[in-house]
């Protein structure tokens, strides 16, 4: 056999190989009650509940932030973090949670926020700007 | 339509959006031109070639005059565009106005187009015969790039974004019907304060320059297969898919530098969708790079050359296609929105992989590619190999971060793996370890055919310098706590540092023109263990409890990252902290920032002082009501760097303290502070509290209060306190005062020390006078939730990226000397 057949097919095999380990590590997006049902650590995609407490204190435990998230299916769960809030927190409009459930609150290991950021806004600050052109 | 409205400034948005349409024509024109100048027969006929001329320089100035056009409105802050509206307002330092030209996609675009134009130029003057052909591929990307930014409606769809668009076309909002509403707008949104960096002036054109160079091996490769000049092209790719390498690879690292320095997510990579983007086309391009040099030296390779360069270009479109068109949204933190431009993003990457495509097609039989085998000790074979697992590198990082692409193709809802950078670390891994081993042990072999025992003799000699200096370092470092595949790298990357250290040791005594090839293989061994260490190894100082603290992605068991590494400290008192003792000392404000000096101390055994250091670690405030985001300090030592940065803070109170001067009693501040606790004391005596002790000094019969006047009758009396707080002295003065028959007294707050002190009564009878301290309750103390983290030895990282940009530039010399074009 030739060397570079032999070359092709070692790069067919490492590249099977990759997707592979890709597939099975790829996990799914999912709600609250698929987290309750498994074990192993999923995505949720969701919002804050803002009506509810965002618990960050201090001085007890600086490393133990919880909120309340609603999942896309309308289900709501405590969250727990270990660390400090995230900057702009009450702000973020959709919040996806990389995590498993530990009792009854889902332990998340990671936040994605998406923030409606200023610093990509279409959004005039209207109320400032409206309430002084009342003025003329 | 036509209503005129006050203030605005037109002339510079219409000569600019001018500018922009000429640009788009002249590149149009410049493409058509080159093309019939390839394909024209008559070789005596230049008019085409100077056509072609004409237009690309034509497009050039265009592009300078939309650039000039653009940064006038920034500099001038003309807030009736949406650009210098949205990433720019009246308070940023002109350099940063600099940055604020590219904060936006349009200005990206811009940046991209005037070096694409750069480039261009350089071929006309240099490429000679190469010239037309190449030119036309230039100028073909050129003209879709214009494209980009025309923001012109063309058949009901809109065709780019314009960077002169303005506000009130951008925007619907009612104020815009009013002919002033200009004057309501009194300034921008602001840059990003995470954007308002040094680096970020640098990096962007550096990485642009770096993508936008890529285009000419691929315009040569393209020029090679149209004009059946199969062999040629080759060396005249190389000096410049060496420069593309280097500045790519340079501005990859600027980009990790900006984010180690001014992010606080704690360190230099994260793996983020947008970081691996730029990183795709720097794989392709080296390993091309290095197949064109087998091809050059041995006739061997040549499809595989042709094919990584082709492709690399595809994959700085694919680049531009993964952050610009808001596909990555759920995946990314710093991609951009979509504009609106998706299917003209995916066109660009259509129209290129085509003509790639269609080249290697047609011209498939005629391409000279070798019947014959590599010799398996040969240097060529090993070095294809090398090639052919950089693009499997890249292979995996396409994929992975593809993953919101193939949802939107197949409409599937796949989630990225949950433990994303231990995926990446432990597959990215295991390529770089079988690369550097790779571009060590080739170094052994020669062109053709080696001398085979020699060539395990050497090999196997280095192998075991290389094994005894690894188990050292991974001893030393405690990198032994890693997965495997880890101590394999840095087995890789020591052993290549030696190989090529060898090399380079018979360069210097001769054969100097292989110096540029060890150079750079050495800094990029050095990079890779300083990454390496670095990342792996990094120390939360600020830990609450003691033991190992698994760090994410990097741990043999990956899971939940339950590193505590967040301490709350109160102000003024230390707190240990791994090797140091740290205490918050304060904080000052400079708008936009808020320092927080942190002192970090480090004893001797006997409790002297060995070193000590302040570092500042601020938070931008943003103006509209957005949380501060924090700025992390560093101190770099030569061997680690301590990282420290603030992660919250109180929620901000009333002004603290307002040194409270004269605070009569009954200012109702008691609420901030425990029940007091009354002391009678004397001359002498000391009060203990919770951090220290007070201690009365005297009486001093001429206490004074500032605005209150007072006549013979009345009588003044201060306690001289002396309070005594973590080791600090802080001197104090209640007083006692009878005014007009009436009692009064006058508290001191010692803030540092979070005491307020009342001289409540004299006791004439027992010598005494009563006192009463009020202490803040731990809570209420100023305080700053700190992280700090310890980086070992990450100046490899720097040193070797420094390292491998000279080897680049050594190459770049010596092939450029070998190029005799015609």
């Amino acid at each position: 056999m030739k060397k570079s057949s032999i070359l092709g097919l070692i790069v067919i095999a490492v590249a099977i190989a990759v997707i592979i380990s890709l597939y099975s590590s790829t996990s799914t997006y999912g709600s609250f009650s698929d987290a309750k049902k498994t074990e192993s650590e999923l995505h949720i995609v969701g919002h804050l509940d803002k009506q509810k407490e965002l618990h960050y204190d201090a001085a007890k435990d600086a490393n133990y932030f919880s909120f309340y998230v609603k999942d896309n299916k309308g289900e709501e769960c405590k969250v727990v973090f270990t660390g400090t809030k995230p900057q702009d927190f009450e702000r973020s409009e959709q919040i996806v949670l990389t995590g498993q459930m530990v009792g009854t609150d889902f332990h998340a290991s990671e936040i994605l926020m998406k923030c409606p950021s200023k610093y990509t806004p279409d959004k005039i600050e209207t109320t400032e700007i409206k309430a002084k052109s009342a003025n003329i | 339509m036509d209503k005129v409205f006050q203030g605005e400034h037109l002339l510079p948005g219409h000569l600019g959006q001018a500018f922009v349409v000429i640009s788009f024509g002249a590149a149009l024109l410049s493409t058509i031109s080159y093309y019939f100048a390839t394909t024209s027969t008559n070789k005596l006929d230049n008019s085409w070639l100077k056509m072609a001329r004409w237009a690309f320089y034509a497009n050039s100035v265009a592009i300078i005059g939309v650039c000039a056009c653009l940064f006038y409105i920034l500099y001038n802050h003309y807030f009736e565009y949406h650009y210098a509206w949205s990433y720019t307002s009246r308070s940023l330092p002109v350099y940063f106005i600099v940055s604020g030209f590219w904060n936006g996609q349009e200005g990206g675009f811009l940046l991209f187009l005037f070096w694409q134009a750069v480039l261009g130029n350089i071929l006309i003057w240099r490429a000679k015969s190469w010239e037309k052909p190449v030119m036309t591929v230039v100028s073909l990307s050129q003209l879709w790039l214009a494209s980009m930014i025309l923001g012109i409606n063309f058949l009901g769809s809109r065709i780019g974004s314009s960077p002169f668009l303005l506000l009130r076309h951008a925007i619907e909002a009612p104020i815009f019907s009013q002919p002033n509403y200009l004057s309501f707008i009194k300034d921008g949104q602001g840059m990003n304060p995470l954007l308002q960096n040094y680096w970020m002036i640098i990096h962007p054109p550096t990485l642009f320059l770096g993508l936008a160079s890529i285009v000419v091996p691929f315009a040569y490769a393209v020029a090679g297969l149209w004009q059946k000049r199969y062999k040629e092209w080759v060396s005249q790719a190389i000096p410049y898919a060496l420069f593309a390498g280097m500045i790519l690879g340079t501005g990859v690292v600027m980009g990790s530098l900006w984010a180690y320095e001014s992010l606080s997510f704690g360190g230099f990579w994260a793996w983020d969708p947008v970081e691996n983007a730029s990183v795709f086309p720097w794989l392709i391009i080296l390993g091309g790079l290095h197949v064109l040099i087998v091809y050059k030296n041995t006739g061997h390779s040549y499809f595989t050359a042709t094919l990584l360069v082709l492709l690399s270009f595809v994959a700085v479109l694919y680049t531009s296609f993964l952050s610009r068109s808001g596909i990555l949204g759920e995946t990314s933190v710093h991609s951009f929105t979509d504009l609106g431009m998706f299917w003209q993003l995916v066109s660009y990457i259509i129209m290129f992989l085509v003509i790639a495509v269609f080249f290697l097609i047609v011209r498939w039989k005629e391409m000279p590619i070798t019947k014959k085998d590599e010799d398996t000790y040969s240097r060529e074979f090993w070095m294809f190999v090398g090639a052919i697992f950089l693009g499997l590198s890249c292979f995996h990082l396409v994929l992975v971060t593809s993953i919101p692409v193939w949802n939107a193709m197949f409409g599937t809802k796949v989630a990225p793996p949950t433990d994303l950078k231990g995926h990446y670390n432990i597959i990215q891994g295991s390529f770089a370890m079988v690369i550097t081993f790779l571009t060590g042990f080739t170094q052994f072999l020669k062109y053709k055919k080696t001398d085979v025992t020699r060539f395990f003799i050497t090999t196997a000699l280095y192998l075991l310098f290389a094994f005894l200096i690894t188990a050292l370092i991974v001893y030393a470092t405690g990198l032994y706590k890693l997965h495997f595949v880890f101590m394999l790298v840095m087995l890789g990357s020591i052993y290549s540092i030696l190989a090529n250290g060898k090399v380079l040791a018979d360069a210097i005594k001769g054969k100097f023109k292989l110096a540029g090839s060890a150079v750079a293989h050495i800094g990029f061994g050095l990079m890779l263990v300083g990454a390496l260490i670095a990342a792996g190894t990094m120390g939360v100082v600020s830990k609450n409890e003691k033991g190992t603290i698994a760090i994410s992605g990097f741990d043999r068991s990956s899971g939940v990252n339950d590193a505590r590494d967040n301490v709350m400290i109160y102000k003024n008192e230390p707190v240990k902290m791994g090797d140091y003792t740290v205490t918050y000392l304060g904080d000052s404000v400079a708008t936009p920032k808020r320092f927080f000096k942190v002192d970090y101390k480090q004893f001797s055994a006997d409790g002297k002082i060995t070193d000590e250091f302040v570092l500042k670690p601020h938070v931008l405030l943003n103006l509209q009501g957005a949380e501060p985001s924090p700025v992390p300090d560093t101190k770099h030592f030569l061997l680690h760097d301590l990282y420290t940065h603030v992660t919250a803070l109180p929620i901000v109170k009333e002004p603290q303290g307002a040194s409270a001067e004269d605070d009569a009693h009954g200012a109702n501040d008691d609420k901030n502070y425990d029940p007091p606790i009354t002391h009678d004391i004397a001359i002498g005596d000391t009060i203990r509290f919770r951090e220290g002790y007070i201690v009365l000094r005297g009486l001093s019969k001429e206490a004074k209060v500032q605005n209150i006047p007072l006549t013979d009758s009345d009588v003044a009396i201060g306690a001289k306190l002396e309070v005594v707080s973590n080791g600090k002295t802080y001197q104090a003065e209640p007083v006692y005062m009878i005014k007009s028959k009436n009692v009064f007294d006058f508290a001191r707050t010692v803030d540092d020390a979070g005491l307020k002190l009342r001289f409540v009564k004299v006791i004439p009878a027992k010598n005494q006078v009563e006192i009463s301290v009020y202490q803040q309750p731990e809570n209420k103390k100023p305080w700053i939730v700190m992280r700090a983290l310890d980086f070992p030895y990450i100046n490899f990282l720097w040193s070797g990226t420094v390292i491998m940009i000279i080897g680049f530039l050594l190459s770049i010399f010596r092939r450029n000397k070998e190029l005799k074009t015609v």
